[in-house]
């Protein structure tokens, strides 16, 4: 609950976990597409969204795996954010360290990117990045833009935009 | 003031470390007489033709703009010295020579406005670019050193221009480690000997550049 209002944090818990059931419950049938009364067995394997996944985890209803979301291939955009919530949840310590490890490789990457001005480059990268790499990938970016624009010259005060509405006086 | 232009970013925009530039003193040569000019910022002397006196920049410029004076370009904007700089920059792969924190600033409003009072402008313009160009250079060389260890990032003999574009991306790179190498996230069951539940030591200060 630390980031109720936090926008990224909301997107974020809606990331899905697979989670096994351990105790039977009733009535939600809808969770689990292929069980045939309203009820969810225990042990049947379910795809939750994770803030779900995480109450009822505390409830000791469900074990979560460790998730299909942190292999290599669909790599989602909050890995990171993810990755951070789980870990205290999940009894896998190694998760941290691997966090880590993959934060400071692709990190390097990052950075050889974004000061340079090659924006061929831009929109093929871009979709491969989470949100905290795009933040710092923005961040870079744009301060280069700002300073050679800056440096290119051009006059030191900017007209407002509105002045240059001209409005033809009412007849 | 700073961030004024994009508080997210925490920067200031080139404008802004330009203005913040242009309190650095330089030296003219007025061709009039002047009284004494009284600001809140100082008082600066009376003026007389061809007697060379020393005033801020932006006061300077705006001399030169009303045609009053001519600029003389600082000590270290010289050929000589700034080929000197250039060689020095590119023999010392992890260090940074000493030049005027402003230098770029104080360079291109130089050049905007009295082009004519440089001395060999092109030569001087094509040095300073090449001098921004590997040190910048030197800078990203100097980042991809930073890893989980990390506390600070200290880069001596930096410019203030060059500050501001690595400033957010730094600080952005420092707190997103600083999130990931928390205690609670990391933990080494085997290596720790007794669990702190405080923050763990992050290892000895290593400086970015060593001296």
């Amino acid at each position: 609950m630390a980031q109720y209002y936090n926008i990224d944090d909301i997107i974020m818990e809606e990331e899905i976990i697979l989670v096994v059931f351990q105790v039977a419950a009733n009535g939600v049938g809808l969770l689990d597409p292929s069980a045939e009364t309203n009820s969810v067995e225990q042990g049947s394997k379910v795809e939750l969204p994770f803030w779900l996944a995480q109450e009822l985890h505390l409830r000791q209803a469900v074990a979560m795996n460790v998730l299909a979301c942190f292999n290599q291939k669909n790599r989602c955009p909050y890995f990171y954010e993810l990755g951070c919530k789980i870990a205290p949840l999940v009894g896998d310590r190694t998760i941290g360290s691997f966090l880590l490890y993959t934060f400071s490789s692709r990190y390097k990457e990052v950075l050889s990117k974004a000061h340079s001005a090659a924006f061929a480059v831009a929109p093929k990268f871009l979709t491969l990045l989470t949100k905290e790499e795009t933040h710092l990938y923005e961040a870079a970016r744009s301060s280069m833009a700002a300073f050679k624009k800056w440096r290119t010259g051009g006059p030191r005060f900017e007209r407002a935009s509105i002045l240059g509405i001209k409005r033809k006086p009412a007849n | 003031m700073a961030g004024q232009s994009d508080p997210h970013l925490s920067l200031f925009s080139a404008a802004e470390v330009e203005f913040l530039a242009e309190d650095e003193t330089l030296e003219i040569v007025p061709n009039m007489k002047m009284d004494a000019l009284n600001f809140i910022c100082g008082d600066y002397g009376p003026f007389y033709p061809q007697i060379t006196i020393e005033v801020p920049l932006w006061l300077a410029v705006a001399l030169k703009k009303r045609g009053k004076c001519t600029i003389r370009p600082p000590q270290w904007m010289s050929v000589e010295k700034l080929t000197q700089v250039l060689e020095a920059e590119r023999d010392s792969p992890r260090e940074f020579q000493p030049l005027p924190f402003h230098y770029v600033e104080i360079s291109r409003l130089l050049f905007d406005h009295a082009r004519d009072d440089i001395p060999d402008m092109y030569m001087v313009r094509s040095l300073i670019e090449d001098i921004r160009n590997v040190r910048f250079h030197k800078v990203e060389t100097g980042l991809e050193t930073i890893s989980a260890r990390t506390h600070a990032v200290k880069l001596k003999n930096l410019s203030a221009m060059e500050v501001n574009i690595v400033r957010p991306f730094v600080v952005r790179t420092l707190q997103a480690f600083y999130k990931h190498d928390s205690p609670q996230m990391i933990q080494h069951p085997d290596r720790m000997a007794n669990r702190q539940p405080q923050v763990a030591d992050r290892g000895p200060r290593r400086d970015l550049r060593r001296r």
